[in-house]
């Protein structure tokens, strides 16, 4: 017994002195430097996403994107600070409505040597389709009839004219794969991934680290300001937080709270870099289930809202200004968005015009409405409360707050269950299409809330067959009026990207852009 | 007198064994069907906000989520027969990949907590035993109260505020900093036992900074029921007729304390500290949320929150397992360390 206690104190002391006696850890090196830029720099970056797939077949969400875009090429990619389309591992053009010919850039090559090819362009698109994965981005794809190879052509016969299938093939989901690696019929493991892209993922524990270092072939353009590249996954924000001010990662990103960035903003040797972004929050009406007894009271229901929200207030003091008042589904930054909101209810709260519509309409007042909000995965708890002091300040309404688990809420949401609810939206692609497409065609409309106006279907059918700039934009246009007048939803605010940088660490700003494509090359040391 | 005692030993175990059976397949069923009965499902949970109600029908269906419930259960409990977990749906990961991998950083975690609630249980025990009623003994006692009634997470809180944040001398979170991390290659899973097989010694005393506050706060939560249990064995044993014997031979009151009461009082403790392992686990799953250490607890919560119905019953039956395989091995301790022991 006398040995075995000396022995624990003996390990105890040596655990204690072992703790006490380390130096400061990884953030040290990764801290900031001094003086001119170093390309040998080593940048952590930290997030509390998590990765579904490295696989392109087997996500369908940001973070996993995310990934797969450092190490994946496109045909097509989106350059910084744009939402333009661009050549990445191929030139691309229509020919004709429903043919879209890519060209392959010659030179390519994926990090274990081989070249890419047009017949691996042609075979990760048929395996992304025949994997089906229930989690993956098939469902991208539906507008695709066909994909052939033919030297270094590869052609798409599509089922319709459609003009953003130029913008699918900038999604991560069109990343092109290694024949000769990734199966056909099954998803690669993550760790066993080979791409064309600038890094290749060199090590990865899910859930974890993930270590990016510079693909030795890589045949592309873009040049990179480091030679590694760390993601460490953390597992809530407070975790992020704390470990952004100990230094222990370069960059915080997603998810944080608008009072923790602000936290972090005034934290030592920390500084806030801030982009444009085009995560959108919405306040759906189901027409179904609202109040009013007609279409009328119901169309002037929702128009007195629309009248009575006060986006400026909420983006400053629930937001802290991190977000932007919206005033158009389509938000600010992409081609074809207008205020049309603003044009037709005005920028501020007018509670006389929205007490004239009901009036009108003759629908008595307080209107009882229940809006329902989600917090486990929108976090909407402050925007609910907000908006319900809003409505209810105006004396026209009389909101009543009511909340659900995720799990619960999404499927509850879009099955005709709430009579009104807050719902987000995360773009696929940095197009206008993607913000009405899914929204508001009578008989495919993603939220099932029983809006349809065959005028607003024929103008999403015009645009998405149109490949002029000048035509689409007109179309988007007279679509948002449209949709400000039937007010379908309140579009409420535009998300911008932040992130939370260590002195010393440059490019962040430029690479948070309406694309949502983290470019780890862009960021460097100085 | 002696073949007979490892015959009915050697009976015993083999019913234990048998008797695992339907204790997994009852823990999997109830785990199956609370599962079910939750709302959600893993491929609402992760794509739902991007997909309409038809088109997540279609993917729900194809991953078999709309099939009648007895069918999912015997497809569940046909893969597990196999020895397959399944793959998690969250994440594409083999279910096994993630009880190996994470369960390394567990095993860490509770062997060192295990080793802490000795190295505080059995001293203060032993001394509260000894000079019952006294000071000690209420300090002792008030201290196993105190600590084993604070829930885990109150405690870490706590603790990550005063030697994180307040004073700085600890890390609040993660198995090590990320450095240490990408400079050790997975054996083990266990990331000091790691770094000691490839000699990365300059590592350990990262590792080891990491794991004190996790350790330690689990490690003194389970050495509230070994300070009690201590006691009271010594104090029934320092009342035995041998004890007694002992000191009429003149042996030394420390000496009868450590090498008399303290050794006989070990036996029914070493059982009750195998028992500890179900609670050592769920104290685990707190303590890994509360210091985001890798571990399969955190894994579990995580898995949880996005219904991931393969992943969970995997880790669960796992779970399971290491309890069920550390009573076992604690019989056959107490079997060979008290020849009284019957079955």
């Amino acid at each position: 017994m006398r040995k075995a206690g000396l022995g624990a104190v003996s390990v105890a002391l040596v655990l204690g002195l072992a703790a006490c006696g380390s130096s400061s850890s990884g953030g040290g090196a990764a801290g900031p430097g001094g003086g001119s830029a170093n390309p040998k720099a080593t940048i952590v970056l930290g997030t509390t996403d998590t990765i579904v797939s490295a696989d392109p077949a087997g996500a369908y969400d940001l973070p996993s994107w995310n990934f797969q875009y450092n190490i994946y090429q496109k045909l097509l990619a989106v350059p910084p600070g744009t939402s333009d389309v661009a050549p990445e591992a191929g030139k691309c053009d229509f020919k004709g409505k429903t043919t879209y010919v890519c060209t392959v850039v010659p030179g390519q090559k994926f990090s274990n040597g081989d070249p890419l090819t047009a017949e691996d362009v042609v075979y990760s698109f048929n395996r992304v389709l025949a994997i089906n994965s229930p989690n993956g981005p098939a469902s991208l794809f539906a507008p695709m009839k066909s994909v052939s190879a033919s030297g270094d052509t590869v052609t798409f016969t599509l089922k319709a004219p459609d003009a953003t299938w130029p913008n699918v093939l900038t999604t991560a989901a069109a990343s092109i794969v290694d024949k000769a690696v990734f199966p056909a019929k099954k998803l690669l493991a993550d760790d066993k991934v080979v791409g064309s892209g600038p890094y290749q993922l060199s090590s990865y524990t899910p859930n974890q680290l993930a270590e990016f270092t510079p693909n030795p072939h890589y045949g592309g353009t873009d040049q990179l300001n480091n030679s590694k590249f760390v993601v460490k996954f953390e597992q809530d924000a407070s975790t992020l937080v704390s470990d952004a001010q100990s230094g222990q990662v370069d960059i915080a990103y997603r998810t944080l709270s608008p009072t923790q960035l602000s936290a972090l903003g005034n934290s030592d040797g920390l500084s806030l870099a801030k982009g444009v972004g085009i995560e959108i929050r919405y306040l759906v009406f189901n027409q179904k289930l609202q109040p009013g007894g007609t279409a009328e009271q119901k169309l002037a229901i929702r128009q007195a809202a629309a009248q009575v929200v006060d986006r400026s207030s909420i983006a400053s003091s629930v937001y802290r200004d991190t977000v932007s008042p919206l005033y158009s589904i389509i938000p600010q930054g992409l081609n074809g968005a207008t205020d049309a909101l603003k044009t037709a209810y005005g920028a501020g709260p007018d509670v006389t015009k929205a007490k004239a519509a009901l009036a009108a309409a003759g629908v008595s007042t307080p209107v009882s409405l229940t809006i329902w909000y989600n917090v486990n995965h929108y976090n909407d708890a402050d925007l609910a409360t907000e908006l319900m002091r809003q409505l209810n300040a105006s004396g026209l309404f009389k909101v009543k707050l009511q909340t659900a688990e995720w799990a619960t809420y999404d499927k509850a949401a879009l099955t005709d269950t709430y009579p009104a609810f807050l719902f987000g939206w995360f773009p696929d692609y940095p197009d206008a299409d993607d913000y009405t497409g899914p929204f508001f065609p009578c008989k495919t409309a993603f939220l099932n809330d029983h809006y349809c106006n065959p005028e607003v279907d024929r103008l999403i059918t015009a645009e998405q067959a149109s490949t002029s700039d000048t035509e689409r934009n007109q179309t988007f246009a007279q679509m948002q009026t449209l949709l400000a007048k039937d007010v379908p939803l309140i579009p409420i605010w535009q998300g911008g990207q932040v992130a939370a940088v260590r002195d010393g660490v440059t490019g962040v700003e430029s690479t948070l852009d309406p694309d949502y494509d983290f470019r780890f090359w862009l960021i460097g040391k100085s | 007198m002696a073949p007979r005692n490892t015959g009915s030993l050697r009976r015993y175990l083999v019913t234990r064994l048998l008797l695992v059976i339907p204790m997994v397949f009852i823990l999997l069923t109830v785990v199956f069907v609370l599962m079910r009965v939750a709302p959600g499902d893993p491929i609402q949970a992760s794509v739902g906000a991007h997909l309409s109600p038809a088109q997540l029908a279609v993917r729900e269906h194809q991953a078999g989520f709309d099939q009648p419930l007895v069918v999912q259960y015997f497809h569940y409990l046909g893969q597990v027969l196999s020895g397959n977990f399944g793959t998690a749906i969250t994440d594409h990961q083999a279910v096994t990949q993630i009880i190996i991998r994470n369960g390394g950083a567990t095993l860490e975690l509770t062997l060192s907590a295990m080793f802490i609630a000795v190295a505080v249980g059995v001293p203060l025990g032993l001394l509260a035993g000894r000079m019952r009623d006294s000071w000690v003994d209420v300090s002792s006692r008030l201290f196993g109260i105190v600590i084993y009634a604070a829930p885990v997470f109150f405690l870490g809180l706590l603790a990550q505020e005063l030697f994180g944040r307040k004073l700085g001398w600890l890390p609040t979170s993660s198995q090590a900093s990320v450095l240490t991390q990408l400079d050790i290659k997975s054996h083990t899973h266990v990331l000091i036992l790691d770094a000691m097989i490839d000699g990365k010694w300059g590592d350990l005393p990262d590792l080891f900074k990491h794991l004190v506050l996790p350790a330690t706060v689990l490690g003194l939560t389970i050495s509230g029921v070994v300070i009690r249990l201590v006691r009271v064995n010594v104090i029934q044993t320092l009342r035995g007729d041998y004890i007694e014997a002992a000191r009429a031979r003149g042996i030394g009151e420390r000496g009868v304390v450590v090498r008399h009461a303290l050794r006989n009082a070990l036996v029914p403790i070493v059982t009750i500290t195998g028992l500890q392992a179900a609670l050592l686990m769920s104290g685990a799953v707190l303590t890994e949320q509360t210091f985001n250490w890798p571990g399969i607890g955190n894994r579990l919560v995580f898995y949880l929150e996005a219904r991931d119905y393969t992943a969970v019953q995997g880790i669960v039956t796992a779970f399971t397992l290491a309890v069920v395989v550390v009573s076992l091995l604690i019989d056959i301790v107490n079997a060979w360390i008290d020849p009284r022991v019957r079955y």
